[in-house]
């Protein structure tokens, strides 16, 4: 675009004249819009000409039409000269569309005091759907105890194995490496005491009862908890729900009840898998750094690590489990309409069930000291 | 009598396909097209589901590359453009696409404003007006500018799509099957509004249709796409007192009803 400043869109003021040339077309006005904006209208009668103006399209005639428009607020009156025909069928085709500054619909922009209201209502109205998102489910569950054909096993097997088996690698890596890293940070002081061979109580304990449970649960809010309210979220929006609905077949039925039931199923035996991983990665370490050999910290581990503290890691994974699918599922339900709304609703759901998790975790810990357990 | 109202004495191809040929893998969609489309001419793309209009249109469009030949738009090489040529050439096409591709996201009135913030450094304002003449241009009102896609019904998605295409008044129009799933009141309604815009802006447009109205009423010229070659290539009337076994197979079920239209 050589010639731009020869093509941008002008207009000049010459006592009651006001020549326009240039290109009239949207993508030369920036500069014109700019200068109608600061421009002082002579009074009384004007005369507009346009016969230096070599190209228009609708967005030029706007501009032109809306000019016209405040002269004629101020009751100045116009001549028109030199409009070509096709500007003039242009202008002609603006103006019958009646639209007028005015008649841009404005966003209302809301106050404070009506955010605070419309969020509380929001948060409260979230809280009661979740809640008889919850009942629903328990409602259809406990109907299908007593009809267990009504199952669906083939669904439930599948994801089994897309939030289970697959997520074995990814679980047991990550547990091995905390175990590496607790056995040497811990290792590190208990040397000093020389009492090197307690990292295996360290390594088992916070392995077993806190970190195990925890780390597989955020691993799995993230891998599958996501996944559920993508996949659901995005069925809502093609309108897969409904076919659903309509052949007879219960959303709740076919796409929740499976995962939550795998899911339960699931956590726990990942979360054996992560306490093994884990006292492993502890023990590699132990052997490296702090010259405990394997055997020897096995017998320490069998000592330090009871049945009780094992069976309370793993009693917390179906809690998590449940949390982490019913989440997952029912910011899945709430997507209306656009791809974007899933992307929200994906984030929502995984930062929730991981802050719900993490909460649901301390308060096991304050009531597992409180019952001395 | 239609094409001498629009078609210009000077008889320049705005689109010029040679020799195109175009394959997915081992699957031939197209094979050695030629095709030319005029300043201001409205052609129609016709043929059976799968003969590869949409690509066609996707070809024209740029957003497909040929897997050879040579396809000008307007004066230039396709295959051989550089990005920013690309970028600027762009904005002189609108496409409609055959479901609408409407963001999901963004209300009408914000959908049609997309094209206009990228390519003009107007104000929001501005471009809020102009949005809504483009919405009032295409029959819906500026309070509808307010619907999300998802609110609006088929036929508004339609119009709201078009009203985006034709943002920056574009020089070349493209049409993906603009009025199926539409009711024939609305089909009818969205044939007058390209007819509309066509003596308004003077496009030229290029549009794929099934739709027998459509063809008798918008098309200047109509093309039959089959068996990856281009079977016919006329005018509406041309097409249905043709001979050519093809084109008859094609015609014949509207055969009937497109006897009844000429008058229109
Ligand atoms: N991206 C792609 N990959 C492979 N095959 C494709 C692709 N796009 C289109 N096709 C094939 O090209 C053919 C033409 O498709 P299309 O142009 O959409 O047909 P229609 O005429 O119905 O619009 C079809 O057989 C389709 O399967
Ligand atoms: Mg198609």
């Amino acid at each position: 675009m050589k010639n731009d400043k020869r093509h941008l869109a002008t207009l000049q003021i010459e006592g009651s004249l006001l020549r326009c040339s240039g290109s009239w077309t949207v993508s030369q006005m920036s500069r014109l819009e700019l200068w109608l904006k600061q421009m002082l209208l002579p009074e009384g009668r004007l005369r507009i000409d346009l016969s230096e103006v070599r190209q228009m399209d609708t967005g030029g005639a706007w501009v032109l039409q809306r000019l016209l428009l405040t002269l004629e607020r101020r009751q100045q009156a116009v001549d028109i000269r030199g409009l070509s025909a096709e500007a003039s069928d242009l202008l002609e085709l603006v103006r019958s569309t009646a639209i007028t500054p005015e008649s841009v619909p404005r966003l209302r922009h809301s106050g404070v005091i009506e955010d605070l209201g419309r969020g509380s209502l929001e948060s409260a109205r979230y809280s009661l759907g979740l809640l008889a998102f919850v009942g629903e489910i328990a409602g259809i569950w406990l109907g299908q105890l007593f009809h267990p054909a009504r199952i669906r096993w083939r669904e439930m097997v599948h994801e089994l194995g897309e939030a289970g088996y697959k997520a074995l690698g990814i679980v047991g890596l990550l547990s091995f490496l905390l175990g590496v890293v607790i056995a040497y940070q811990g290792g590190m002081q208990l040397r000093q005491y020389a009492a090197s061979l307690f990292v295996a109580d360290l390594v088992g304990l916070s392995m077993v009862r806190e970190l195990a449970p925890l780390i597989t649960a955020i691993i799995v809010a993230g891998r599958s908890g996501s996944a559920y309210t993508a996949q659901i979220g995005t069925m809502q929006v093609t309108e897969e729900v409904d076919a659903l609905r309509s052949m007879g077949i219960a959303p709740m039925e076919l796409l929740v009840l499976p995962k939550l039931l795998a899911l339960i199923i699931a956590l726990p035996l990942l979360t054996v898998f992560a306490d093994i991983m884990g006292v492993l990665g502890g023990m590699v370490m132990a052997s490296v750094q702090l010259d405990v050999g394997f055997s020897a910290y096995i017998d320490r581990l069998s000592t330090a690590v009871n049945v009780n503290s094992y069976l309370v890691g793993i009693g917390k994974a179906p809690v998590f489990a449940a949390i982490i699918a019913l989440l997952g599922c029912y910011q899945g339900f709430q997507v209306v309409g656009s791809a974007e709304s899933v992307g929200r609703r994906t984030t929502l759901s995984v930062v929730q069930s991981i802050m719900a998790v993490i909460v649901i975790d301390a308060a096991f810990s304050v009531a597992f000291s409180y019952f001395g357990i | 009598m239609k094409s001498s109202e629009t078609t210009p004495a000077r008889r320049e191809p705005v689109i010029d396909v040679r020799e195109m040929t175009l394959r997915f893998g081992s699957k031939v969609v197209h094979e050695n097209l030629n095709l030319s489309i005029f300043r201001g001419e409205t052609v129609a793309i016709v043929g059976a589901s799968g003969s590869g209009k949409s690509t066609l249109l996707r070809v024209m469009a740029k957003l497909q590359l040929p897997s050879t030949g040579i396809v000008r738009v307007l004066g230039e090489d396709v295959t051989k453009m550089g990005r920013a040529q690309l970028q600027k050439m762009r904005r002189r096409l609108g496409v409609l696409f055959q479901n609408g591709a409407l963001f999901g996201g963004m209300s009408a009135m914000e959908n049609i404003a997309v094209p206009l913030h990228e390519h003009t450094g107007l104000s929001t304002r501005l471009i809020n007006e102009i949005a809504c003449v483009k919405l009032a241009l295409v029959g819906l009102s500026p309070t509808d500018g307010l619907l999300y896609p998802n609110q609006l019904s088929g036929g508004m998605n339609k119009r709201v799509a078009l009203a985006r295409a034709i943002a920056l008044d574009p020089e070349l129009l493209f049409l993906d099957e603009p009025t199926s799933g539409l009711d024939p009141m609305n089909a009818a309604a969205f044939d007058e509004l390209i007819l509309k815009l066509k003596s308004a802006l003077r496009p030229t447009i290029v549009i794929v249709t099934h739709d027998m109205d459509s063809l008798w009423r918008v098309a200047d010229r109509v093309v039959l796409l089959g068996d990856t070659h281009l079977l016919a290539d006329g005018t509406m009337e041309e097409l249905v007192r043709s001979q050519d076994p093809a084109v008859v197979q094609f015609f014949q079920n509207s055969r009937m009803h497109a006897k009844a239209q000429p008058s229109l």
